[in-house]
Parts: C-alpha cells; structure tokens; sequence
C-alpha cells in the first residue's frame, strides 16, 4: 500500500521551528495531561511550530491561528488527518470530509442535537443521572470514572440510538477497549466488532425504524434521493461512538477533581442550584478550562501561511486547551473564574465542524453536576488514588479516580 | 441626535448566518433577544430592536459569539 498522504520530510521546515515534542508521552509524575501542552507556551517555542514525532506534525499555539486552522478548510483539511498517519482512514461523516460535502451528514444530524431537541431530553438525560449516582450516594465513597463518567455518556449513546439498556456492560467493553487498549491486536479486533455491531443495529432499525437517531440516520436520503451509501453511515454511527463517549467522560473527570479539590468551587455551584443561568456560566468557564480535545488537520497543498512554508499533506494539531489561555484573548487566562463574563472558548471548536454534539455534552456535565450536588454533601478525593493513569494523545485524560464523601 | 444632526434610531442587533454555526452562546446569555432554529441551530434573532435595559446583555453576547457572528448597528431613524 503506497502511503499518499504520509508527510512530506521536514526539509521545508527551518530548524527553529523544530521541537521535540510527544503528545503522547505524558513524563512519570505529571497528573494534568494538558500541562505538556501548557508547558510549551511557558518554555517560550513558536508559536507555529513542527515536531519529529509521531509521523511529524505541526502544532499551533496562539488562538488566532487555531481558530483559523479550524475555519480554513481550503487549506486545513479533515480529511485523512490520523496522527501518526494511517491510512487508508474511514472517512468519518461529517467530521471527516470538508465542506461542500460535510453537509451532507451535518445536516442529517444538526436537527437532532440544536439546543431545542437537546431541551426535549433532559427528562431522560435527568433520569440516568439521578440512577447511577443513587447507585452509590449512600455509600460514603465511589469510584468516579468507572461508576459515573464512563457509564453516564454510554448510557445515553443507548438511548439516543433506540438500544436497550441492558446492553450498558457489552458497549462499556467496546469503548474501554478502543479509548484505552494500547495493543495494536487488539485495537484491531476491537474496531472489527464495533462495526459490526453498528452494522447490525443499522440494518435492524432499516427494517424497523423507530425515532432514534440510528433509525434517522439508516431512513434519510442523500441530496438526489438515493440512500446513503452504507459506508458513509457506519462511519457516521462510528464518529458518533467515538466523539460522544471518552471526551465526556474526561471532562467530567476533570471537572470532578477540581470540585474535588476546590471546596469553594463546590459551594459557588451548591449555591447557584437554583439559578440555572449563572451555573451554566461557571459550567462554560469549567469547559474553557477543561478542553480535552486536540483537534487534527492536513494541509491541503503546498503554500505559504503566515510566513511559514506548509507542504501538502503536512499534519497539523489544534490544541484547544492552548488556544483557551491565549492572553490575547482571555483575561487571566490561568485564573478560574466562574463568574467570567467574556468567554469565547474553542472546547467545542469553532467553523463548520463545530462539534454538533456541544449542547448535549454540555447539558450532560450540567445536569450531572446539578443532581450530583443535590445528593452527595462535600465530597473530596480518597486518598488512596492507587492506578490511576494519565493519557494524552487527541483526548486527553486520566483514569481511575476514588472519591469520597 | 447624530453629528448630521439627523435623529438617532434605536440601537439593533444583526447575526451573519454565514458565520454563525450554532454555539448557542448568545441565546444562553440573553434568551430574551436571541434564539436558535431546530433545524440546524443557527440564531434567530426575535427582537433585533431590543429594548434599552437588555443592552448589556445583549452586548456581552455579542462578545461571547465564538464566531463574531453578532454586531450591533444603530437602526435607520423613521424617514432619515
Ligand atoms: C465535552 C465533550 C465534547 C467535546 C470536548 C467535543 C469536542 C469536539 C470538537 C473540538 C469537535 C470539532 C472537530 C473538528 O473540528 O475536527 C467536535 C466535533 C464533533 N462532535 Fe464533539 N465533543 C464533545 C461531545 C460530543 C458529543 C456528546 C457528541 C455526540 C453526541 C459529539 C459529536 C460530535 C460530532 C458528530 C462532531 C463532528 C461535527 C462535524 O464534523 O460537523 N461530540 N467535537
Ligand atoms: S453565539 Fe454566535 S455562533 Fe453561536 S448561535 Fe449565537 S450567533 Fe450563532
């Protein structure tokens, strides 16, 4: 197989702006994964700069380019974008191909996730919560990630997609796997059977459609009428299993140990129970704080962007956590400030493939917070945090968090 | 009045839909100006001359627009 889209070697880069720098590799001792980031800025490297690793890529620090990166698809493309390079990629809809033609799916799953629809689930979204934290409010001690915010997101992947319930463990399997395993058999193997479970589900609610989204997804028909192509919708049920589990989760986790952590935190939100706008404030200050996703492009062709050489199929990352301490942008940058007026953070990230999925991910962290506070008093980190793993890589996290109150 | 001397209009407040893509940001800080479609998100501005004590808000989520799909303009004065 002949690697077409494989980076060009750095000769176009000049040597200063060569860093060694593995976003991958969090070093023994750290427990945030995105200080590996946040110590680049501190170190002082360019602000556009290239790194040997990982199949070579570069990295943009300041906000202004990330936010261009992510607009200017003439010349930052979504297609075929792995880090390091893998292809053939399944070409994941919608996030995966550039506008004209992420409309396509874009606007098959836009409807299903405005703030609108979103409100129409928060009965549902409510219920899951108050069941899986009743699970173990009473037991003075849980462990967070496993008990709550692994389960919570799946739970929800289950009923956005017409799945019963009962199928929790055997989807928590498959994600666990593909978000941690490190064994390339594995992870192989692991890819193999979620498509063929989303290729069962498919071809279930094509004979027998409901509301879900999988049924809205397999029933709807391309700009001429004809039925999507069957790959283009598994690599839609794909993508949707793939963005909406582990970037909850670890921002949840983080959120978590903040409060955990932060006793005032804890009492801004109790106090604000009752005053859903200005919690959903502090809520988006949380997520400018919190942004776990690094975000991937390739370079479309050869040219020249602000006076740096760029070659075709040079790959570049979008680290959003960077662009939401950019100074330029926010004042006090480091500070957590819940009650931050001016607040234009890139979590989500911005331009036409805005994650589709803000509204839900963040009604999830509200209502989880909010039902979580109304059932367990001041809560703190156990101290006994033993195997607890930190991963960087495109979303960045770490497991195994013991809470107890 | 205006330097012109002509009658200032209202202050008003306009969304490029080209830019927006749907964050929300503006409806979740002044619902009472603006809000999003069901169809793909995007603002929909229900009182663009908005009354004179929402202007703060209404300005604060102009700033927050992620897309700097907001502005706000001074609405033509009747007959100028
Ligand atoms: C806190 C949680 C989340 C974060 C931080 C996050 C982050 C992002 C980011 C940064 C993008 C832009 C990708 C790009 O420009 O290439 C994106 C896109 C996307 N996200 Fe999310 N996401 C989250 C939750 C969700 C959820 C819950 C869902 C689905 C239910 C979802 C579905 C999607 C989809 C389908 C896209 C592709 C949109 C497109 O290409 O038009 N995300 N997400
Ligand atoms: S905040 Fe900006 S991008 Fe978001 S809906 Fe409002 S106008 Fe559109």
């Amino acid at each position: 197989m002949t690697l077409h889209f494989q980076p060009s070697p750095p000769d176009h880069v000049p040597a200063d702006r060569i860093v060694d720098f593995d976003f991958f590799h969090i070093p023994e001792g750290v427990t945030d994964p995105a200080e590996i980031w946040h110590d680049l800025v501190r170190r002082g490297v360019p602000k556009i700069f290239y790194t040997p690793r990982n199949g070579g890529h570069w990295v943009f620090l300041n906000y202004a380019d990330i936010v261009e990166g992510y607009r200017d698809y003439s010349i930052f493309s979504t297609y075929q974008t792995p880090i390091p390079p893998i292809e053939p990629f399944p070409v994941v809809q919608p996030q995966g191909v550039d506008p004209p033609e992420h409309k396509v799916f874009r606007s098959l799953l836009a409807p299903m996730f405005t703030p609108i629809a979103v409100r129409g689930m928060t009965d549902e979204i409510q219920r899951r919560a108050i069941a899986l934290i009743e699970s173990f409010a009473d037991k003075g001690e849980c462990d967070f990630i496993g008990q709550y915010a692994e389960r919570f997101p799946t739970a929800l992947f289950l009923y956005l997609f017409g799945l019963p319930e009962s199928r929790l463990d055997e989807f928590l399997d498959l994600a666990n796997m593909f978000f941690r395993s490190t064994d390339p058999e594995a992870r192989a193997k692991n890819i193999v059977e979620i498509y063929a479970v989303l290729d069962k589900l498919f071809r279930e609610k094509q004979d027998n459609p409901g509301t879900d989204i999988a049924s809205v997804i397999v029933t709807s028909r391309d700009p001429q009428g004809a039925p999507h192509d069957w790959t283009d919708i598994l690599n839609c049920g794909f993508l949707l299993f793939v963005a909406g589990l582990d970037t909850v989760t670890n921002t949840m986790a983080y959120i978590w140990r903040y409060l955990a952590t932060t006793p005032a935190a804890q009492q801004h939100f109790r106090d604000r129970l009752d005053d859903p706008d200005a919690f959903l404030l502090a809520v988006e200050e949380l997520m400018r704080i919190n942004a776990v996703s690094n975000i991937y492009r390739r370079v479309t062709h050869d040219c020249e962007y602000k006076g740096v050489q760029f070659r075709q199929n040079d790959r570049v990352i979008l680290p959003n956590t960077v662009a939401n301490r950019d100074p330029k942008v926010f004042e006090n940058p480091d500070m957590i400030d819940l009650d931050r007026a001016v607040n234009v953070h890139v979590t989500f990230g911005v331009g036409p493939h805005r994650c589709v999925g803000s509204h839900l991910a963040k009604r999830q962290v509200m209502v989880s917070m909010q039902e979580w506070l109304k059932r367990i008093p001041a809560f703190e980190l156990s101290p006994d945090q033993s195997g607890q793993t930190v991963f960087g890589g495109s979303v960045m996290g770490f497991s195994g968090m013991k809470l107890r109150w | 009045m205006s330097i012109d001397g002509q009658p200032q209009g209202p202050l008003m407040v306009v969304a490029n839909l080209e830019l927006c893509q749907g964050h929300a940001r503006c409806e979740d800080l002044c619902p009472q100006v603006f809000s999003t479609d069901a169809v793909e998100g995007k603002v929909v501005i229900v009182h663009p001359v908005f009354p004179p004590e929402l202007e703060d808000k209404v300005r604060l989520a102009v700033r927050n627009c992620p897309e700097g799909a907001l502005r706000i303009a001074r609405q033509k004065a009747a007959g100028a």
